[in-house]
């Protein structure tokens, strides 16, 4: 079979305003961000003929996003999905171009993360008993929520490791550093310190508010398109060096086995798809639902060894200027959040140096990784380059 | 054993045709756990096959009612997340390691626990805390010995 590697491009991002009340549904927030990634690549509206979104049944429809953009598509996708999603709807759009059905494929995640459906404040305790895997052993203990489910790992995680409160201090503190940088971070202008951070109590340990990503109304949006058709587009081609996903773990129930994520099997096959190794990565979005979640997953791909991931933090070694700068734009925890598209749009900007001449500009980076994480049971990654 | 007095408002495991025999024995102040027969691993939470191999020659295995475990990992809310935990916060959620069976984790709340008494490792007991008249919950507190 014929590699993907290089043969196809990021050719466009953008996204809506974002903020805690749209006003607007999220209709119009995903216009705005399809707009704002097609006028990105120089293409038209009708240049795509693919539309592609996730969703948790809160979002528009692709149907309806390209027939308000005045398109007729080809093809539509609408999935139920999260973190890890980004990546791998990513796939389904090469996969489709190679097969010759689509020529460039809009992605989009557009959400009243906010003011609409609020994922950190839990589910529906009778749907989520039967939704869950064995979800009739964790509800009636009142685990309900995301960071309920991840603290349970994080906390076994974090005593083999020997990864403290303080650490994960420096996952927040080094991302909310970088969106004092970013004047579009929601959290631009609220600096946070080691002090702040600790004096600041649980929500459920480990973790506190600052530990937990980001709610927020806004759009994204992403284009894929080939190699050849990105030199139409009047964007720098980001190029898709390699993929790879997973969609499971030991057990559907994933608290039966603590000790294993699906990110610790998607880095091997993603780093030998790309053809590099974690030494040849200069600049990385990782998805941070959580402090904890980066910290699983830098030992995942392989960024610091197991028991040193506290330390490589606690270095800073994920600012700009460290050896890892990490979700640059302030990720998650502090830009914004749409299940990980927003860290796949500044790993775009970074590798075209969009931000050259600024403090928020990585030097000379040229490969990118960028993960996600829709729990213990799904991950998803790609590896970019400029 | 704790008796409730006042309407139970927190979620009730639902019973499924797979989980009822776990549920069961737990109404009847018991652990029962699920077993293949060909690989002999046991499948906690309890399914339709063995979720090691696939296998359909399950059976359930009787553990009685003195069942002891350790700590192996926790969480410690204290907001509450689902109706009924807003009168008893923080709560303790944990997954106890069986003594017997360390391969099986059960999660469950830890009672008559002090926050910074808490520990992984530490040494808990099973206990059933009776939910309504014929539902009983398996709960667990720190071991007395
Ligand atoms: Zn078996």
């Amino acid at each position: 079979m014929r590699t993907i590697k290089d043969r196809y491009a990021i050719v466009g991002v953008g996204e809506s305003e974002r903020s805690r009340k749209s006003g607007t549904t999220p209709l119009h927030l995903a216009l705005d961000a399809a707009n704002a990634a097609i006028k990105d690549a120089g293409l038209k509206a009708t240049d795509i003929d693919g539309f592609m979104n996730y969703n948790e049944g809160d979002s528009c429809t692709s149907h309806q996003l390209a027939t308000y953009l005045g398109v007729r598509p080809k093809y539509v996708k609408d999935i139920q999905g999260g973190g890890a999603s980004t990546e791998m709807l990513i796939a389904d759009a090469v996969a489709l171009i190679e097969a010759g059905q689509l020529n460039t494929v809009l992605i989009y995640r557009s959400m009243n993360g906010s003011s609409g459906t609020r994922v950190g404040r839990g589910y529906d305790p009778d749907m989520l008993q039967g939704a869950l895997a064995g979800g009739s052993f964790v509800i009636p203990y009142g685990s309900a929520s995301p960071s309920q489910w991840f603290g349970m790992y994080a906390t076994r995680h974090m005593h083999e490791t020997g990864i403290t409160k303080e650490h994960l201090g420096h996952v927040c503190l080094s991302f909310y550093e970088h969106a004092q940088r970013n004047p579009k971070a929601f959290l631009h202008g609220k600096p946070l310190t080691m002090e702040n951070y600790l004096a600041t109590p649980d929500i459920s340990s480990p973790f506190n508010i600052h530990d937990s990503c980001l709610e927020l109304d806004e759009g994204n949006a992403i284009i894929v398109t080939s190699a050849e058709k990105a030199e139409d587009c009047t964007s720098k081609p980001v190029y898709i060096m390699g993929m790879a996903a997973r969609q499971c773990h030991p057990h559907a129930h994933y608290w039966n086995d603590i000790d294993h994520v699906a990110s610790d099997y998607v880095a091997k096959e993603l780093y030998e798809n790309a053809g590099v190794t974690p030494d040849d990565i200069d600049v990385a979005s990782i998805y941070d639902c959580f402090s904890w979640v980066v910290m699983r997953q830098l030992e995942a791909y392989g960024f610091a060894k197991r028991g040193e991931v506290g330390e490589f933090v606690a270095e800073g070694n994920l600012k700009i200027g460290g050896k890892l700068p990490t979700n640059t734009a302030g990720g998650m925890l502090s830009e914004g959040y749409t299940h990980g598209m927003n860290n796949a749009i500044e790993i775009v900007r970074q590798l075209r140096h969009d931000y050259d001449g600024t403090a928020r500009q990585v030097e000379d980076c040229k490969i990118g990784i960028c993960t996600g994480w829709a729990g213990p049971d799904i991950a998803g990654a790609m590896i970019l380059r400029n | 054993m704790t008796q409730s007095t006042t309407a139970y408002q927190k979620p009730i495991p639902l019973k499924d045709i797979d989980n009822a025999p776990y549920w069961d024995a737990a109404d009847q102040h018991q652990l029962a756990l699920q077993k293949c027969d060909d690989c002999n691993a046991y499948s906690q939470p309890p399914g339709p096959t063995c979720a090691k191999c696939g296998s359909e020659n399950v059976s359930w295995e009787q553990f009685g009612d003195d069942i002891t475990a350790t700590v192996y990992s926790y969480v410690v809310s204290y907001r509450p997340f689902l109706p009924g935990f807003q009168d008893e916060l923080p709560t303790i959620i944990a997954l106890a390691q069986l003594d017997k069976v360390p391969e099986v984790k059960i999660m469950g709340n830890i009672l008559n626990c002090q926050e910074k008494d808490l520990e992984i490792g530490m040494p808990i007991q099973m206990t059933w805390v009776d939910i309504t008249e014929d539902r009983a919950l398996p709960q667990w507190i720190p071991a007395t010995n």
